[in-house]
């Protein structure tokens, strides 16, 4: 064994590796949890503020309801709805179904396009409650 | 660099051995999962419903004791399930002495972010049946 | 069934030709240390006569050098070649640079030996096509892996994981004086999980092992962990159950599924997990 320099080098692993639908909805699932977890603590937010009275809950709606404010709902209805149905992909899994490799990538899809019209469903609906109130 | 013991391939991979545990975090993951499916539902469902609304309809909306109570199982459900959550994600990413910490911190945060949504909720509910 | 559709899967031999991202977003040495940054190589044109030629991107690392790993460029005469990304490397080693090396035996995918990451998935060097990788291929060793040469990974943690799932019929019964009887339909639940080869593809595409592999046991040993746990003839079970059950060990596989979309034998290491984490609910409840 000759005097080696260098320590062996690790071979590149996330630098490289190509971007598939079974690790990208992994990791959208995990973004999307903590994004939630972040709009929890909104939650608490809010109902402190209805605790508070009517000041504190109408400048949380002002801010909430400001032009950043609805983007960010925007954002936080598509988590819910991708953790959502990326969640009950997940317990389908955990109960042994849909296995196969074109049962992953076919939910996987579906779980896609669900979440972006849901997503537009409830702001569609939101805005025409919202427009009678 | 860390420097590596002397240590046979199969004494690394054992390391310090099975925990011999494991499900309960696993299980308790899937249980507030289940449990969050109609009550994430329902919210999201309440959100939209309330979309517009003021102050009054609001606290009005809260104060029924159906929704008091699904709001307070929301609560426990959702910050019980991001505590378990979180602790996956620092476990998977911290490898410093900064993870104990770490860990702790995301279940204190968890378990007052709870404890304070809860008592707003049930502090908006008496003051809602008081009044009636 | 098209072969190069890339972005339904139908099977892990499909080959995703255009997708939207080709690599993650990350800087190219994120997280990486500094010995085992990639640097520029050398190019090595194509003889001069070659008219059909394709240039093949391929890690190198020299052990005495005391140089980090380095990316050089080769030209192949794809008309004096096979048609195999294997082939071009052979045809390298034999007309441009000897002392490429990489580990290779059987050509037909059954040793495993030749599983490297080409175009940034995992597979068999002699079952992928040339036509079907990239312009210019990129040719790395297994992901995450400590490097001893070139494009050959040291295998010895992910072989030693493989041994402490114990990969052998245990029994306390006496020996049979005949052999162990099997129903067929018990033998018929081993297939699809005693095929594997062991060429870790799966493993070294698992970002839950890249992130905790001295800890999670990988795709890999896991499958073979179920493939004992459901014979018939073992009488071991509860004793495989309680060396897995562990957060580490078994639970940090959270379901990505990049090892059975890599699977260079079609089969299917996250199904595998999954049934051992139902054992264990079955177990306790």
């Amino acid at each position: 064994m000759g005097s080696r320099k260098h320590e062996r080098p690790l071979s590149p692993n996330i630098q490289i590796y190509r971007p598939q639908l079974t690790s990208v909805l992994s990791i959208a699932n995990r973004i999307t949890g903590v994004v939630l977890t972040g709009c929890g603590f909104i939650l608490v937010i809010w109902l402190v503020a209805a605790a508070s009275g009517p000041d504190a809950y109408s400048q949380f709606q002002r801010i909430v309801g400001s032009w950043p404010g609805l983007l960010l709902l925007l954002a936080a209805t598509f988590a819910f709805f991708l953790h959502l149905c990326g969640g009950i992909r997940h317990l389908i899994w955990d109960s042994v179904r849909a296995f196969e490799l074109k049962q992953i990538y076919a939910s996987g899809w579906t779980v896609v396009a669900a979440s972006l019209v849901l997503t537009l469903l409830s702001w569609v609906v939101g805005m025409i409650i919202a427009g009678q109130n | 660099m860390e420097r590596h013991r002397i240590q046979t391939p199969l004494g690394r991979a054992v390391g310090l051995g099975s925990a011999k545990s494991g499900f309960e975090h696993w299980w308790m993951e899937r249980i507030t999962a289940v449990a969050l499916l109609p009550l994430g539902v329902w919210f999201a469902g309440s959100l939209i419903a309330q979309s517009g609304s003021d102050y009054r309809t609001f606290v009005a909306w809260l104060g029924a004791p159906v929704n008091t109570v699904l709001m307070v199982l929301l609560l426990i459900t959702l910050f019980w399930h991001a505590a378990l959550g979180f602790q996956v994600v620092i476990e998977d990413y911290v490898h410093s002495d900064a993870k104990i910490w770490a860990l702790l911190a995301a279940r204190f945060i968890c378990f007052a972010a709870a404890g304070i949504g809860i008592l707003a909720t049930l502090g908006v509910a008496v003051e809602i049946w008081t009044a009636s | 069934m098209t072969k190069t559709d890339a972005y339904f899967i139908r099977s892990s031999d499909q080959v995703p030709q255009r997708s939207l991202f080709k690599r993650y977003p990350v800087p190219h040495n994120f997280g990486v240390s500094p010995g085992s940054r990639i640097e520029r190589g050398r190019t090595w044109r194509a003889p001069a006569n070659a008219t059909r030629t394709k240039a093949f991107e391929v890690y190198r690392y020299d052990p005495d050098g005391g140089k980090n790993p380095r990316l050089d460029t080769f030209e192949v005469d794809l008309d004096a070649c096979g048609p195999m990304v294997l082939n071009a490397l052979i045809w390298i080693k034999n007309n441009v640079d000897p002392t490429l090396t990489f580990r290779r035996s059987c050509r037909e995918g059954i040793c495993g030996s030749c599983a490297m990451n080409m175009d940034g998935t995992n597979w068999l060097a002699c079952t992928r096509y040339i036509d079907e990788t990239d312009t210019p291929a990129k040719i790395y060793p297994l992901a995450n892996m400590k490097i001893i040469k070139d494009l050959v990974p040291d295998l010895t943690h992910v072989l030693a994981q493989y041994e402490m799932i114990e990969p052998w019929l245990q029994t306390k019964t006496p020996t049979p004086g005949r052999e162990r009887l099997q129903a067929p339909e018990d033998r018929d639940k081993l297939d699809g999980y005693y095929e594997c080869i062991l060429c870790f593809c799966c493993t070294s595409g698992c970002p839950s092992h890249w992130w905790n592999g001295d800890r999670f046991l990988g795709p890999a040993a896991l499958l073979q962990a179920w493939r004992w746990l459901i014979d018939s003839r073992d009488e071991a079970t509860g004793e495989r159950l309680d060396g897995l059950e562990d957060p580490f060990r078994l639970y940090r596989c959270h379901t990505i599924l990049n090892c059975t979309r890599t699977c260079p034998k079609g089969l299917n290491p996250g199904k595998a997990i999954a049934e051992i984490k139902k054992m264990i609910v079955d177990r306790r409840s």
